[in-house]
């Protein structure tokens, strides 16, 4: 449905977006995410036909957005990161004038709008001015103005920014509704919203896509072994190397911010260690607290791509720097 | 066609929607009543000498000439309020997003745009005909005259309201897009000065360059195609201007 081909945007001498490159398929939510400025709002900003990449290609729906830009804002929504509403205007009148504008002939556009109005939950600021709304309710006219000519493709600059928790519960449950007959791309330095709302996530960092999966996927691939937390009762004794020096154990160390007894095991990939951890530490006359695995949040993952990934890769940016002609 | 209408249809509705259309009418019918009315009171001093001595007295020359003369010259100030905001306002409240990526061109959001401003300059000088009236009902003007000079007040707004729209396209700033628009609309104006005193090659260029001096012959009633022609093209150059600079705009982000 979607399709990023190595576009690259620079502004003057900056790279804003770097070679990125993934697809979406039809009726897919997929999350964009990564930490402000990292150059999501550019490449969706490219993706709606705003502003022209500088290298590579994007389509919508089958229709490139520089080639056919007409037919690709066609099937197209759009939610910019601050709502475009026109404060003078009122809700109702404001729809109308983007279904206008969006192509929505004239003897649907009522109907439209008022059916908009209603799955956005806005029906009842209908006659007030766009101006006078509460964020919430912006960020809902925004997401209404968006969905109103039933585009394919929908493209979501953080539609939960600013809103209160409960909000933030609304506006996700309507975009799941949504998604199945719209393909949805969702921009969002938050992190919980992604596990919640995508079905794939691409990691941005700086330009570049540093990672793209499934959510569990991430989580998973980045671990890269299993750790274990435990919770030993076991005054005075050495318990780190008693229990380093167990089979299968990799590493122990005393767990962050806990109360003392408590550890991090981390153990070989693929090997549970659970049994014989407890085995030993119940012979020893040791009392067992706690035990139980540690899986990686996807905020550890995204720590870890976005700090860890750029300096690693430190050594090859620098021999090729950022000015060098492209192969 | 009908993006260019719901386009056109949206700015004169937000002009009316805030007070700005009723401040920037206001401001251009208070001067032109006083103008109105300091001719009319001279024309008809004067008309009652002529009178005594036996004379002829034309209300075309000599009272809707003068006064949509100055008329001209309050429109130059009142301009720059009307063009002022129309790109710079939405690229501030980032508005311009929604229009960029909808499924109309650029052209049609520019045309829509001066469409739009183009009413709410009609609809100004449709409250001046209410003076105008005034000499219907106690004297026998000519309305042939009247419609040239009605005419050219409509052309010589269009070409203040293109290069306006210009000019706002340039800043996100409506202030700073009002002052630039203001100082290049007076000095359109006071190029002709220079006419006089600027020697024989000059002279003709700088008087056919002043955007006021193309008008005084539509003020006198005539309708030459050289003054059509002059505000045809400043206002084709000035939106050719304005899709210039969206576009740039565009690839600069």
């Amino acid at each position: 449905m979607i399709e990023v081909q190595h576009l690259t945007k620079r502004y003057g001498r900056v790279t804003a977006v770097d070679d990125v490159s993934f697809r979406v398929e039809r009726g897919e939510i997929l999350g964009f995410l990564g930490p402000n400025g990292a150059g999501k709002t550019t490449t969706m900003r490219i993706l709606t036909g705003y502003m022209p990449a500088s290298e590579g290609r994007a389509t919508v729906a089958g229709f490139d957005v520089f080639e056919h830009p007409l037919e690709a804002k066609r099937r197209t929504g759009y939610l910019p990161e601050t709502p475009p509403l026109y404060p003078d205007m009122t809700v109702r009148e404001y729809l109308d004038f983007v279904a206008r504008i969006k192509g929505v002939s004239s003897n649907e556009r009522r109907t439209r709008v008022e059916a908009v109005m209603r799955r956005t939950r806005v029906s009842d600021m209908a006659s007030r001015h766009c101006g006078k709304l509460s964020k919430g309710y912006r960020q809902r006219v925004g997401l209404a103005q968006a969905i109103l000519h039933n585009p394919e493709v929908l493209i979501l600059d953080e539609p939960t920014a600013g809103l209160d928790p409960k909000q933030i519960i609304e506006t996700r449950d309507l975009i799941r509704g949504l998604a199945g007959d719209h393909t949805i791309v969702l921009s969002t330095h938050i992190l919980p919203e992604v596990s919640q709302t995508c079905q794939r996530v691409v990691i941005i960092n700086k330009g570049r896509v540093v990672a793209v999966d499934t959510p569990e996927n991430l989580t998973a691939r980045l671990q890269g072994a299993e750790t274990l937390y435990v919770h030993v009762d076991a005054p005075g004794a050495d318990v780190t190397s008693a229990l380093a020096a167990l089979p299968g154990v990799t590493r122990v160390q005393p767990a962050e911010m806990r109360a003392s007894g408590a550890y991090e095991v981390e153990s070989e990939r693929g090997r549970d260690v659970r049994r014989d951890l407890a085995r030993d530490i119940v012979t020893r006359g040791w009392g067992l607290l706690e035990l139980r695995p540690m899986r990686m949040s996807l905020e550890d993952v995204f720590l870890q791509v976005t700090t860890e990934e750029p300096a690693a890769a430190a050594p090859e940016s620098a021999a090729t720097p950022e000015e060098a002609p492209r192969a | 066609m009908r993006n260019i209408m719901a386009i056109a249809g949206k700015e004169l509705r937000s002009y009316f929607a805030s007070p700005i259309a009723y401040i920037i009418i206001g401001f251009f019918a208070l001067p032109f009543g006083v103008f109105f009315y300091l001719y009319l009171d001279a024309f008809l001093r004067q008309s009652m000498q002529m009178a005594q001595y036996g004379g002829n007295m034309n209300v075309n020359q000599q009272v809707i000439r003068l006064v949509l003369q100055n008329a001209s010259v309050i429109i130059l100030f009142v301009m720059p309020m009307i063009t002022m905001r129309t790109y710079a306002e939405e690229k501030r409240s980032g508005t311009v997003e929604l229009l960029l990526t909808s499924p109309v061109t650029d052209l049609q959001i520019i045309i829509g745009k001066f469409l739009g401003a183009l009413g709410l300059y009609i609809a100004m000088l449709l409250v001046t005909l209410l003076y105008v009236a005034i000499l219907f009902v106690y004297g026998n003007p000519e309305w042939r005259p009247l419609v040239a000079a009605y005419l050219g007040l409509l052309l010589m707004g269009g070409a203040f309201l293109s290069i306006g729209l210009f000019i706002s396209s340039t800043t996100d700033n409506q202030i700073v897009a009002g002052i630039i628009s203001f100082v290049v609309f007076l000095l359109l104006w006071i190029i002709g000065w220079f006419a006089e005193s600027a020697g024989p090659t000059i002279g003709p260029l700088t008087s056919y360059l002043s955007i006021t001096e193309h008008f005084e012959d539509f003020a006198k009633g005539i309708v030459d195609t050289k003054h059509v022609l002059y505000y045809a093209s400043l206002i084709t150059f000035g939106l050719f201007l304005t899709a210039k600079s969206v576009d740039s705009e565009r690839w600069r982000g």
